[in-house]
């Protein structure tokens, strides 16, 4: 374990001292700014005013739909681009320095560089999921509302951000190009949401049935409605362990070819 | 110490290495040489475990290399040809993050970091980030990774590439220094740097082992020819008289005061020419001999070979 804490370490202070995360925290922070108070502002003109809310869907007048789940979507969307940015310099960029060497000719297994490198990135995407719920919690300060179902909510988006920090890991591992890792990255990531429109496609009912149950949406949907069911976290786990497997072999297998 | 049998690496059809053994026994100082893209860097690659072979052994300290990697990566200490530098770390910080990465126990990192630091000068430049080094600097610091967890093995590819005159000759002070601590696997182009730090020399080209012998016995490989080169005063040829003196096999003229004579590699034929200079009153202003030395030895294994291969 002392492997891993070292590695982990290393890379988490790498995020830390590199002005990609800053960029990033940045960036999320004005966005989060800028929505969320007109997220509120939206939704105290709807309580506000009787008129509006007549003809409203039931969950506008929510606050938990109407303005922090939307507030928790726009984490996930940043997440789909930050993750595969942020994983592009564990391994791609260390294997166009080099470095990789080092760590190769360490006594190191490849179990233990996938894991201290996932668990640093997960580290950091939880970091700005904090700076998410800043303005949550600054948001009870002020208003009464069950804080349980958003903190499920956060807790879904979260477990998101882990499948796209192990999809955009293992797209790090494919290649010796930041670039490229980061294309893949993306391209897994927008993928993993377009497998999950593919059900409403079907009209087949069996497919649809299997479509949904592999789909981050529907165990994502759940976690939202605050339903917490342990079918969706072995689902996430299942699918992180996968991909952090693949990457694995594909860093076992830097040995056997020609590089 | 280093036992490798039979080693092959292919890429596809093409033999990286093909069929090398040799053994290295404990503070052995090693040159491993040969032309660009003799396999080389594939064998160094394949006993760190950086690289799997196709067929074949490799053992290091008893421990074999893919059945017990983790155990062969803590003895050995690799530079690679591309010194593997976190650039954006400071000198002492990634020292300290080889260490802890090497399993080198608590206590000892400090004080592994300091001495890896003085051994190869990096003290002024401990705390500045690595990126902004110059080329020398950075690989001095591959070097002092390789040394900081002190390991039984030291294996440098090409640590002198690069490098201006002055460094390549405290790199060679270096390698010197660490004999008798390590045992150590050199490569490089420079035959000269071999010839003054190694103690043994193994010889790859096209990915076969040519020579594996002890730098004195390859010193005895010198063709049994050997070349005088004369000066003398007399302005007259003497090329004739020359050759009629036995064990003299060419003389060449190379201006009139000049001349290169090629004779079996007997200590007679020397004597020979000396008295008859001597007698003639020809006035010797210089005479050298020029040996076999490792370059002879290296490009007639090499270059010749590749010769033959072409006439097959």
């Amino acid at each position: 374990m002392r492997s891993v804490w070292i590695i982990f370490k290393k890379e988490f202070l790498g995020f830390f001292s590199s002005p990609l995360f800053f960029l990033m925290a940045f960036v999320a922070t004005v966005l989060f700014s800028i929505t969320f108070s007109m997220g509120i502002q939206n939704f105290a003109t709807l309580l506000s005013n009787g008129m509006y809310q007549m003809g409203a869907n039931p969950q506008q007048l929510n606050i938990h739909y109407a303005v922090f789940l939307q507030h928790l979507s726009l984490v996930n969307l940043l997440f789909i681009f930050f993750t595969p940015a942020l994983a592009m310099r564990l391994l791609a960029e260390e294997k166009k320095n080099r470095s990789f060497d080092l760590l190769m000719t360490s006594p190191i297994t490849s179990w233990q560089i996938v894991l201290s490198k996932y668990l640093s990135l997960i580290t950091v995407l939880f970091a700005i999921e904090i700076l998410a719920f800043i303005y949550i919690f600054f948001a009870q300060q002020m208003f009464q509302f069950d804080l349980l179902p958003t903190i499920l909510t956060g807790t879904g988006i979260f477990l998101v951000g882990a499948v796209y920090a192990s999809m955009s890991l293992f797209a790090s591992s494919l290649t010796d190009n930041p670039m490229v890792a980061f294309i893949i990255g993306i391209v897994l990531n927008l993928g993993l949401w377009i497998f999950g429109g593919l059900a409403d496609f079907t009209d087949h009912v069996a497919y649809k049935k299997i479509i949904e149950q592999i789909s981050v949406n529907q165990h994502l949907q759940l976690m939202i409605d605050g339903i917490f069911k342990t079918s969706s976290i072995v689902f996430f786990i299942s699918i992180i362990f996968f991909f952090c497997f693949l990457c694995e072999r594909v860093i076992e297998s830097s040995r056997w070819r020609s590089t | 110490m280093i036992q490798v049998d039979n080693l092959v690496k292919t890429y596809g059809d093409r033999f990286a290495i093909n069929n090398i053994s040799f053994k290295i026994n404990k503070g052995d100082v090693v040159g491993l040489l040969g032309p660009n893209g003799a396999g080389k860097s594939t064998t160094m690659k394949i006993i760190t475990g950086l690289m799997s072979p196709t067929s074949g052994t490799a053992k290091v300290c008893g421990f074999d290399v893919f059945e017990n990697p983790l155990e062969v990566k803590k003895r050995i200490g690799y530079l690679p040809e591309n010194p593997p530098l976190y650039l954006d770390m400071t000198v002492e910080n990634y020292l300290k993050y080889v260490t802890e990465l090497k399993k080198v126990s608590i206590k000892e990192c400090a004080s592994n970091v300091e001495s890896a630091l003085e051994k190869t000068q990096l003290k002024d430049v401990r705390h500045r980030i690595i990126k902004n080094l110059s080329k020398g600097f950075k690989q001095r610091v591959g070097i002092a990774q390789a040394l900081v967890s002190r390991p039984e093995i030291l294996i440098l590819d090409e640590p002198t590439v690069g490098l201006d005159p002055k460094q390549v000759a405290e790199i060679r002070d270096l390698i010197n220094e660490l004999k008798g601590q390590h045992t150590i696997i050199l490569s490089t182009h420079i035959l000269s740097e071999v010839q003054a730090v190694c103690n043994k020399i193994i010889i790859i080209h096209q990915g076969k082992l040519i020579l594996d012998d002890s730098i004195e016995n390859i010193q005895k490989l010198r063709q049994p020819q050997t070349q005088l080169n004369i000066k003398v005063r007399l302005d007259k040829d003497l090329s004739f008289e020359f050759k009629k003196i036995s064990g003299v096999l060419s003389v060449n003229q190379v201006n009139p005061c000049s001349y290169r004579i090629q004779i079996e590699d007997d200590e007679v034929t020397t004597e020979a020419i000396l008295e008859f200079i001597i007698q003639t009153k020809a006035g010797l202003l210089e005479m050298s001999v020029n040996e076999n030395n490792l370059e002879d030895v290296f490009l007639s294994l090499t270059y010749n070979k590749s010769e033959e291969a072409v006439k097959i």
